[in-house]
């Protein structure tokens, strides 16, 4: 069996094989979890940097089985097999008590299994195949997650299935202008209907990374499913592959060129996502739900940064969705481990838990400072290299990105200041740190983040810079950033946002209300108002307008039936009646008729003859 | 030979009529049974081939001239089966004795009459035939001498009077153009002389006094009366027979023996055929009267025959021919149901009826055939005579024709529906629970001729077409 087929198969199976075993046998779904990802850590690890080819002889119309492994489905295999490891590790402690521990494994493997196969895959037909696979297993962890989780597993659904649709209809276009299904066989110049492909394509690939507008399934999500499912697909697989396939989009299939207007609109989806997504995440007031709208605000980071089509741009978006993997799903992580430890989420309630869980707030420390860009943690070094290539495709770019930075930092020290300072309540005196198992996987993400951070160069030399082939040569992207300006732009932001963080803890007096002058600003209330009710979410958009197109068609159906049902009925029966009135029994009339009868037949006759 | 088919019944009755009533009396039923078996056997034995049908011979007798072709067989096959099965029903509703004896003598003038329609090959014998038969029927409508019969009989005399007054006008005229009766000679003569208004007119009238007899709309006023009002046996003699002959027979035989023909003519018939059609359907929904629908049925049947005849093909005359056969069968199959249930509930007022499909099978069963039958629902008779009709419309163009019959016969299913639906369908009422099948002789007629729309149906791709295409 080649190798190639493993990281497919393995999950596959053991997730088909956990659903057959007994729900009482938790150890053994455990063992079988831990250890399928574990074997598919040493594989894609094995596998890490080499290139391989697999084909099956294919079924005609150009779809054929073809595999291929090289340098980013390498890295990012590896990325998401070690992502799978640490959540299922952190999942043996975190669904102890869960009855529905038994699917969440499954899924997580089967889910894998799609992974890895959509990233391994060199043929469009059978990426979308794993692709559209992802949705079952989507719908399945949402569900699980409580009993009224399935109404946001089916808006997740739909949202997803909808843009899976565009993304078939682009395959197929692209397909079509380029004559062959395999990537690496694609190359296409953006003529008009290949623009329209690369839209269609698009729009798959940023909704599987969850961007706006494609977002609004997220944030329910964090309420109703189980978090490890946050940690595991929003924050971190879903992200790798969605940008994996737009950076694939983008560099491979289609020459993106640095002027052209799909890069300024890929760039201009960059930037709402980034500043509209943080703003939202700045009011909420639940842990998850917070993090939740960051997932989404940091995609836009990454798309921003491949949307200048400029190298550095392109390096700066990979290695962000690098970073954002590991500090995403750390910052989730802790996120349950609060929740598992003191029993809820909710910030106003929490607070002062330093002292009881020191590991988890030094890990969500170093993962917030992380996704705030703090020197010389990871997120500074990949938001650098965004923000150098965004001023160099204009400044509002870059004064977008900024502006997100000053809101992240300031949503995370309101988090930070709310979940884990101030004063803790009685009810949660007891409150214990969590066990070594939830510690670890934290821990590990935390230990990468400065890993990453201070050892900036391997992976941006080694790991990144080869994605870009021949555009890269002669570039350099590692080490400390050489625009001191920008640099020093990024501090005075982080400054700010400490000092507005004071501010508004002096004027409230809480840290979670830090943000009040912020969201009850004259404008801004109003606004916020009406998105917390759903105002702007497109999927609501949809529903309301498919019920008023279905009301509509309702009405015509109604007008159809009536014509049939009652217009023709009655005016069938209203001759009827008639005809029935008109025939009284008086004889002398029926004469009258045959004889104005006999007349009208002679006179015809006559008249023709 | 053939005039034994009118002297026969003739004979018959002189014989009866003469003393020792008492005797006859008893032996009156089953001879007239016996009569129309006898000729409906010989007749259907003719059809597959027992006689040779085109020897046209004539027979100085009376003068008539005489004939038989494959229609005049057509109608003798249908008067030998709907007398017969008329018989039977008069067995439960016309009293055995004086009353008995008086009907059966009518009904065998009636039937030599139906026969001497078959058989006359001129003009006058056709006219005094036609009369034979209306004035018998009369009788026969007010036999049970109650108020409505003598209505619904006045107002058939009133009319057929109108018509004979048309006919005898009209055989006037066109005696004076050909100076001899016999159809060839009155055709002969009418080729020479096509035309000329008098020609025009008399055939103008002619058309009319059989539109009045056969009851096409607009001359149709006293039909649904007459129907309703006389006694199931009569309704069933006169929906199968009497009015088919007088009228429909007597309009196919002149028109396409004597006149031929010609374009306005055609019109007339399409239009008159149409406008049957839809009045009669339309007409029949709001009735309540189990008889009456079905008197209405009838009108809107008999236009089909007209409009077939009005498309002037062979096939299309080959259809008229079809529908008038199958029309016999399945109207006088509803007029036995219709009598089944006047006897078994006492009522035709179809509001008061309802689910009596369970009490009474057979009945059901057979009012249901025919009424998927006239529908024109597949594999039944009454399917394949309409779709010859449509078929026959539309290959001569007569697109806008096509689909009123089309359209119609939609309306039909939906009237006969609505039949079939508040009388045997549904839940029984209180009233209704201690009803019975009605009685042997009604169920044998109900299955005798529920059998020959089926089996004609279905055979019909086989057998019919021999006898139909002429």
């Amino acid at each position: 069996m080649n190798i190639l087929l493993l990281p497919i198969l393995i999950p596959f199976i053991a997730g088909l094989l956990i659903l057959t075993i007994s729900s009482r046998a938790r150890f053994i779904k455990e063992l079988i979890t831990l250890f399928a990802t574990f074997t598919c850590v040493i594989i894609s690890f094995s596998l890490f940097k080499k290139e391989a080819v697999f084909a099956l002889p294919g079924i005609g119309f150009g779809i054929e089985f073809n595999l291929r492994l090289e340098h980013l489905s390498s890295f990012i295999l590896s990325a998401s097999t070690a992502i799978s490891f640490l959540i299922a590790l952190y999942c043996v402690s975190f669904l102890r008590s869960k009855p529905y521990a038994k699917q969440f494994y499954s899924y997580l493997l089967i889910t894998l299994s799609f992974v890895s196969g959509a990233v391994l895959s060199d043929n469009l037909i059978f990426m979308l195949f794993f692709w559209e696979g992802l949705l079952l297993t989507l719908y399945g962890l949402i569900a699980i997650g409580s009993k009224d989780a399935y109404h946001t597993a089916i808006k997740a659904f739909v949202i997803c299935a909808v843009t899976d649709l565009c993304m078939m209809l682009g395959i197929g276009l692209t397909g079509y202008l380029a004559g062959t299904l395999n990537i690496s066989q694609i190359s296409l110049d953006l003529s008009p209907l290949a623009t329209t492909a690369f839209i269609l394509l698009v729009i798959g690939a940023i909704s599987k990374a969850s961007s706006m507008p494609f977002h609004s399934w997220v944030p329910d999500a964090a309420v109703d499913a189980p978090l490890p499912f946050m940690a595991f697909l929003p924050a971190a697989i879903e992200k790798l592959l969605g940008i994996y396939f737009l950076s694939r989009i983008c560099l491979d299939m289609f020459n993106l060129m640095p002027e052209s207007s799909l890069s300024i609109m890929l760039m201009v989806i960059g930037g709402i996502t980034i500043i509209l997504a943080v703003m939202m995440a700045l009011i909420q007031k639940d842990y998850k739900r917070l993090l939740s709208y960051h997932a989404i605000s940091q995609v836009g980071y990454m798309i921003l940064g491949i949307g200048t089509a400029l190298p550095i741009g392109i390096v700066g978006g990979i290695f962000h969705m690098l970073n954002n993997a590991m500090y995403k799903c750390c910052l989730f992580l802790t996120g349950g481990s609060v929740e598992k430890q003191a029993g809820t989420t909710d910030l106003e309630k929490l607070g002062g838990l330093m002292r009881k869980m020191p590991i988890t707030f030094g890990c969500f420390v170093i993962a917030a400072v992380s996704i705030s860009g703090v020197p010389p943690f990871n997120g500074f070094f990949s938001k650098e290299l965004i923000y150098d290539a965004a001023l160099e495709r204009g400044w509002a770019f870059y004064l977008v990105a900024l502006l997100g930075s000053f809101f992240t930092a300031v949503s995370f020290l309101k988090l930070g200041h709310a979940a884990f300072l101030g004063k803790l309540r009685d009810e949660y005196r007891n409150v214990k740190e969590s066990g070594w198992l939830m510690l670890a996987p934290m821990a590990v993400l935390a230990l990468l983040c400065v890993i990453f951070g201070v050892f900036n160069a391997y992976p941006i030399n080694n790991l990144i810079q080869p994605i870009l082939g021949e555009r890269a040569v002669g570039h350099s992207f590692s080490g400390f950033p050489t625009n001191f300006t920008l640099v020093l732009f990024t501090l005075i932001v982080l400054a700010a946002a400490i000092i507005s963080h004071l501010i508004g803890v002096k004027a409230t007096g809480s840290g979670v209300r830090a943000v009040n002058y912020i969201h009850y600003a004259p404008v801004l209330s109003k606004i916020y108002e009406l998105a917390e009710r759903k105002f702007f979410d497109p999927y609501e958009i949809g529903l309301k307008l498919l019920s008023a197109l279905a009301r509509i068609l309702y009405a015509i159906d109604r007008l159809i039936d009536w014509v049939y049902e009652k217009l023709s009925i009655n005016i069938v029966f209203g001759l009827s009646r008639q005809l029935r009135y008109w025939h009284n029994g008086d004889y002398t009339l029926y004469v009258a008729w045959s004889l104005g009868g006999m007349f009208l037949v002679i006179i015809f006759l006559m008249a023709r003859g | 030979m053939l005039s034994f088919f009118i002297t026969t019944p003739l004979i018959v009755l002189m014989i009866l009529n003469l003393p020792f009533r008492s005797l006859m009396k008893r032996i009156v039923f089953v001879v007239g049974l016996s009569l129309a078996l006898i000729q409906a056997v010989l007749v259907a034995l003719a059809i597959f081939g027992f006689w040779d049908i085109y020897s046209i011979p004539v027979s100085p007798m009376l003068r008539f001239n005489i004939g038989v072709d494959n229609l005049s067989l057509l109608l003798l096959l249908c008067n030998g089966m709907v007398v017969f099965i008329t018989m039977l029903v008069s067995r439960s509703f016309i009293e055995e004795g004086e009353k008995r004896f008086n009907f059966t003598s009518l009904l065998l003038l009636s039937f030599a009459g139906v026969n001497g329609i078959a058989l006359a090959r001129d003009i006058f014998s056709l006219y005094v035939f036609i009369e034979v038969v209306s004035i018998s029927s009369f009788i026969l409508i007010c036999f049970n001498k109650d108020r409505d019969a003598f209505e619904g009989a006045f107002k058939y005399i009133i009319l057929s009077a109108i018509a004979t007054i048309f006919m005898l006008t009209s055989i006037a005229l066109i005696f004076l153009v050909s100076g001899d009766m016999s159809f060839e000679a009155v055709r002969a003569a009418l080729d020479n002389s096509a035309h000329t208004s008098l020609v025009l007119m008399a055939i103008g009238l002619f058309l009319c006094g059989f539109f009045i007899k056969a009851g096409v709309v607009p001359f149709h006023g006293w039909l649904a009366d007459a129907y309703t009002s006389a006694s199931a046996p009569v309704s069933v003699y006169l929906a199968g027979v009497s009015t088919k002959a007088v009228g429909v027979y007597a309009l196919i035989r002149i028109v396409v023996t004597v006149f031929g023909f010609d374009t306005p003519i055609n019109k007339v018939l399409l239009f008159a055929g149409a406008l049957s059609v839809v009045v009669g359907a339309i007409a029949t929904l709001t009735q309540t009267d189990f008889k009456r629908m079905l008197a209405y049925s009838s009108i809107s049947q008999i236009g089909y025959i007209v409009l077939a005849l009005g498309i002037a093909t062979p096939l299309g005359i080959a259809a008229a021919a079809f529908h008038f056969f199958n029309h016999a069968v399945f109207k006088s199959l509803l007029f036995v149901n219709a009598a089944t249930l006047e006897i078994a509930t006492g009522t035709r007022e179809m509001d008061k009826l309802g689910g009596l499909a369970q009490r009474m099978p057979v009945t059901g069963v057979t009012s249901a055939l025919a009424c998927l039958s006239i529908a024109g629902v597949p594999p039944l008779a009454g399917f394949w005579s309409k779709l010859l009709i449509i078929i026959a419309l539309w290959s001569s163009a007569h697109y806008n024709y096509a689909l009123i019959a089309a359209l119609a016969s939609l309306l039909t299913l939906g009237y006969m529906l609505l039949l079939q639906r508040k009388v045997f369908f549904g839940s029984v009422g209180d009233h209704l629970a201690r009803i019975k099948e009605g009685e042997w002789n009604l169920i044998i007629c109900a299955i005798i001729l529920a059998a020959v729309t089926v089996g004609v149906g279905v055979l019909f791709p086989f057998n019919l077409c021999k006898l139909i295409i002429r």
